[in-house]
């Protein structure tokens, strides 16, 4: 056990990010199965990060309490902002929530009395225990698995490939798409509060455009076919910075290499089922 | 029969942690110390000044004979300038390579969110360039060499007022950035305390290229100087657009504006800053010049105040690790680390230092930080000259 | 003061807009956001700075090499990267990727080889003469820029309007597809659009290199930032879009420091570009359909 002990002692806190970025991952691939390109849940994950911390470093509340606020809050920003801007599409949505992800991170930095502007929150209690994220994921993998296989997620994959057609055949195109948006969003709110109770200290540039390149990455990396794609890509894109540590100064080279080999040569990401049935069929497992 | 339960692999792991630490254990017992720096990332100039001053004394120290008879084995990582990235080495350098003591990280962000690691694991962690507030104050096992902005700021004000008889200043620091924050909030309470008023404040963010909106304003707010919390890679373009706006007025800058670079990057604009330091280049002392000597043929470059808080930081521990009998027992050994720091006085390139117990949040002692005088410069022709 | 902000506005705006305009054109005829854009700017200053320290030759001769060093790894981005991509048809956020992938392996290459400080270039090199025009300062550098950019705005508008090739650029922005069918030679345009885009983005680097006084290896990030907005705010894809879109946030930005205060100067450039957006999400030129194929 001691083995355990020194290896947890080491590598807890890159386990857990794991597991936190597996959220994000998945929150990312939520908005994706409705066809929806929202780069705004670095953002989410911000607003969910500062709302849990205010609420157990200011207000006193309770770990749930502020885990809640941390959910609710981004839900409630992407309800406001999902009206405007979910009629667009394609890139259009993508750059404008890329846009709405940098007013969010001035805005934070602007607040300074609330939110501690460039200097952070520091000292947030570490209330994040690995259960914690295990429940959290546990929960969201399920919750999203029941949600695929019902009518609200066959409504997202016939809005995924043809809007028209879907809003033709009666369904409720915004109203789906405010769905998807607004749980991505609360996921990734999840995460952010999870996170900010894990690393006690959380700061505004954390937040702004590499987090979002970072979490579209990982999900598209492990692959959108299915729930275990991002969670995959998750485990890819946190660990490859420690499993390239000796390679020093050029690491950053490497991990920039490794996403554009990893794009061209696997295209649909690393968790392909198709590909995967195809290698394994030959040995004669369906 | 138990073991026979665990997995050969696992079995054989441990067998070769054991005889991996049987081996170290036997061999000369080299003093492992950590450094956990921003290599690379937007940080890296500053962790690679930093690197070069530790390796500099650490060869020096080995060469002569190292700390009664033991090298130092120095171990640097990457933290890259990014927290996350700060607490993993931190965890790696602590529990898994067992350092003796560690110094870093580079910046005050990722230094309040990984020195608690090292406090909680009674580890002693020495910062060489954190200046911001909220560091010292997590615990017992946190030390520093890096004076506060909070102790240089109202020297350097008070010198360069009276030597050019400002009456009222303006204001500009980048407000995205923990140091240079911390930095304007120094300023604004010495300005305060010093009762000079401020015609108008301005903001940048990292990476802007364009100044010239906020300067103009200055210029046209009729301040007698510009107080500029900044970094050199902001500051140095600052400096060239307001002279090339017409304004000639001195400028006091902050910790990120004391760096030889200036003067490579603004060079004929770079005259009349005034920059306060526990470290010039031009301080004339034995230790400062065989220091800046010896930076200079090792690396081919004029050293910084990171690279020689750095070099007389490990000289520090290294006064602290002679004090102190090792006994191969890790964690007493770094609990004897701890106790013999905070009363070592030394004079180094930075000039004659000791140690000032921080409080903690609820006013009980906590760590330590740099009790140390600040010397003032003004930029002149290429070189800082030393006011008083 | 305002006249000295406007100027200040004017050559801040046409700074962004050099920048865009490489961006635009490679969304505009090869629908692809690329991410790497930014690295393409540092690579163009870094190629100058070599060859004016390095090589000791005069400043034009490394504005030539820029152009050259930037837009052969455009070109080579595009023939290694872009065109398999192309040619599996995979959705437009894969390329994206790749070429995130790309601007992090140059930036971190270069500040592997050549360090993270900042350089700069050496100050013989640079035309530093200031010139007054009845109380407003305004350096050579900024007045080049300024002409610079209307002048290749327009000359890329008379290329796009009144020539074959500019003809045959925008049937292939309508339609690649369509415009291979008619014999247009798809392939190869995409390869000359790569290069130019990236020659722009090449040739801005140097000059923004200049203006700012420093060269590093993340010098192309804020920018690109900006970029986004501007091509947001002037239409994705259109040449006129990002000379508009750039002077926009250049005076928005200016004009908030100016009278605002120059903490709120980012929320309002932002909080502009998401009314925009709102408003009329296709930015000033651009057109809200995507092409089908």
């Amino acid at each position: 056990m001691e083995w355990f002990d020194n290896f947890w002692a080491v590598y807890s806190n890159l386990v857990l990010t794991i597991g936190i970025n597996a959220l994000l991952a998945l929150s990312i691939w939520l908005t994706l199965s409705c066809g929806l390109l929202a780069m705004a849940n670095a953002a989410f994950m911000g607003i969910g990060a500062y709302t849990a911390s205010l609420l157990t470093m200011n207000a006193g509340a309770s770990f749930p309490v502020a885990l809640l606020g941390g959910i609710a809050a981004p839900v409630a920003a992407a309800l406001i902002i999902g009206a405007p801007t979910l009629r667009l599409s394609g890139v259009y949505l993508a750059m404008a929530t890329l846009g709405f992800g940098e007013v969010v991170r001035v805005m934070i930095l602007n607040a300074d009395t609330w939110t501690g502007g460039a200097l952070g929150l520091n000292g947030i209690p570490q209330l994040t225990q690995w259960w914690h994220v295990v429940a959290a994921l546990v929960l969201v993998l399920l919750l999203l698995w029941r949600l695929r296989r019902s009518r609200i997620g066959r409504a997202f994959e016939a809005i995924k490939e043809d809007q028209i057609a879907a809003s033709l055949m009666g369904i409720g195109v915004m109203a789906h798409k405010m769905l998807a948006f607004a749980l991505g969003a609360g996921i990734a709110g999840l995460a952010g509060a999870l996170n900010a109770h894990l690393t006690f200290f959380i700061g505004p540039s954390e937040f702004g455009f590499d987090r979002g390149v970072d979490i579209l990455t990982m999900a598209i990396l492990g692959g959108t076919g299915g729930l275990s794609g991002p969670v995959l890509g998750a485990a890819i894109i946190t660990l490859l910075p420690e499993l390239l540590r000796s390679f020093k100064d050029f690491r950053l080279m490497l991990n920039g290499a490794i996403l554009v080999l990893i794009v061209l040569f696997l295209p649909k990401g690393i968790w392909d089922p198709m590909r995967l049935r195809q290698w394994f069929g030959r040995a004669g497992v369906r | 029969m138990l073991l026979s339960r665990v997995p050969f692999a696992a079995r054989s792991l441990v067998v070769a942690l054991a005889a991996a630490g049987a081996v170290a254990s036997a061999a000369a017992a080299d003093i492992k110390i950590g450094a956990a720096e921003a290599i690379s990332g937007p940080a890296g100039q500053y962790g690679q000044s930093i690197r070069n001053g530790f390796q500099l004394a650490v060869d020096e120290i080995n060469a002569a004979g190292g700390v009664k008879g033991n090298k130092i084995a120095l171990q640097v990582e990457d933290e890259q300038g990014k927290k996350e990235q700060a607490i993993d080495v931190f965890k790696k350098l602590i529990f898994q390579d067992k350092v003796l003591m560690l110094f870093g990280p580079t910046l005050s962000n990722s230094a309040q969110a990984a020195d608690p690691i090292a406090q909680a694991a009674k580890v002693v962690v020495f910062g060489t360039s954190n200046t911001a507030d909220g560091i010292t104050s997590i615990g017992d096992y946190v030390f520093r060499n890096s004076v506060t902005e909070a102790d240089v700021l109202p020297e350097t004000l008070r010198v360069a007022a009276k030597h050019t008889g400002l009456k009222k200043v303006a204001v500009m620091y980048g407000n995205d950035d923990v140091f240079t924050k911390s930095g304007y909030d120094a300023f604004k309470k010495a300005l305060e305390d010093l009762k000079i008023p401020v015609t108008t404040t301005e903001t940048f963010a990292k990476g802007d290229v364009d100044f010239k909106a906020q300067l103009t304003k200055i210029k046209a707010s009729g301040a007698d100087a510009i107080v500029l919390s900044a970094l050199i890679a902001e500051g140095a373009p600052i400096m060239v657009q307001a002279r090339q706006l017409g304004i000639d007025l001195p400028v006091i800058g902050g910790n990120g504006m004391n760096s030889a670079k200036i003067f490579d990057l603004a060079k004929e604009k770079s005259d009349n800053l005034w920059v306060g330091s526990p470290w010039a280049l031009g301080n004339q002392t034995k230790e400062n010049e065989h220091f800046v000597v010896a930076y200079t043929q090792k690396y081919k470059a004029a050293p910084d105040q990171f690279s020689a808080q750095a070099y007389d930081a490990m000289n520090i521990a290294a006064q602290a690790l002679g004090k102190i009998k090792l006994s191969g027992d890790l964690a007493a050994d770094r609990k004897a680390l701890r106790d013999a720091l905070p009363s070592v006085t030394w004079t180094g390139a930075t000039g004659a230092f000791k140690f000032r117990q921080a409080m903690d949040k609820s006013g009980k002692p906590a760590g330590h930080d740099a009790q140390q005088a600040a010397i003032v410069s003004v930029t002149k022709g290429g070189k800082y000259s030393i006011e008083k | 003061m305002l006249e000295q902000q406007l100027v200040n506005a004017l050559s801040l705006g046409c700074v962004y807009a050099l920048f865009a305009l490489g961006f635009t054109l490679v969304f505009g005829v090869l629908g692809v956001i690329n991410l790497s854009h930014g690295a393409i700017f540092m690579l163009g200053a870094y190629a100058a700075l070599e060859v004016v320290t390095r090589l000791a030759l005069p400043l034009w001769i490394g504005l030539i090499v820029a152009l050259l060093v930037a837009g052969t790894v455009g070109l080579l981005i595009d023939v290694l990267v872009l065109r398999p991509l192309r040619a599996r048809n995979a959705p437009h956020l894969i390329p994206m990727i790749a070429t995130i992938g790309i601007g992090i392996f140059f930036n971190s290459a270069v500040q592997g080889i050549f360090g993270a400080e900042n350089l700069r270039f050496p100050s013989e090199a640079m035309p530093d003469a200031q010139l007054h025009f009845g109380g407003v300062q305004v350096s050579v550098l900024e007045l080049v820029i300024i002409v610079l950019s209307f002048a290749l705005m327009g000359t890329l508008m008379l290329v796009m309007k009144k020539t074959q090739l500019g003809r045959a650029l925008r049937a292939i922005a309508e339609s690649p597809k369509a415009a291979a069918l008619l014999g247009i030679n798809v392939e190869g345009l995409f390869f000359l659009t790569s290069f130019t885009a990236a020659a722009l983005g090449g040739i801005s680097g140097v000059l923004i290199a200049l203006y700012s006084n420093a060269v590093f290896p993340l010098m192309g990030q804020p920018i690109l930032h900006k970029g986004i907005a501007v091509i947001i705010l002037g239409g994705m894809g259109d040449i006129r879009g990002a000379l508009v879109g750039g002077l926009f946030l250049g005076f928005a930005e200016v004009l908030a420091v100016a009278y605002i205060g120059s903490t709120m100067r980012d929320a309002i450039a932002f909080g502009l570009l998401f009314l925009v957006l709102l408003v009329r999400p296709q930015g000033i030129f651009g057109k809200l359909l995507e092409r089908k194929a």
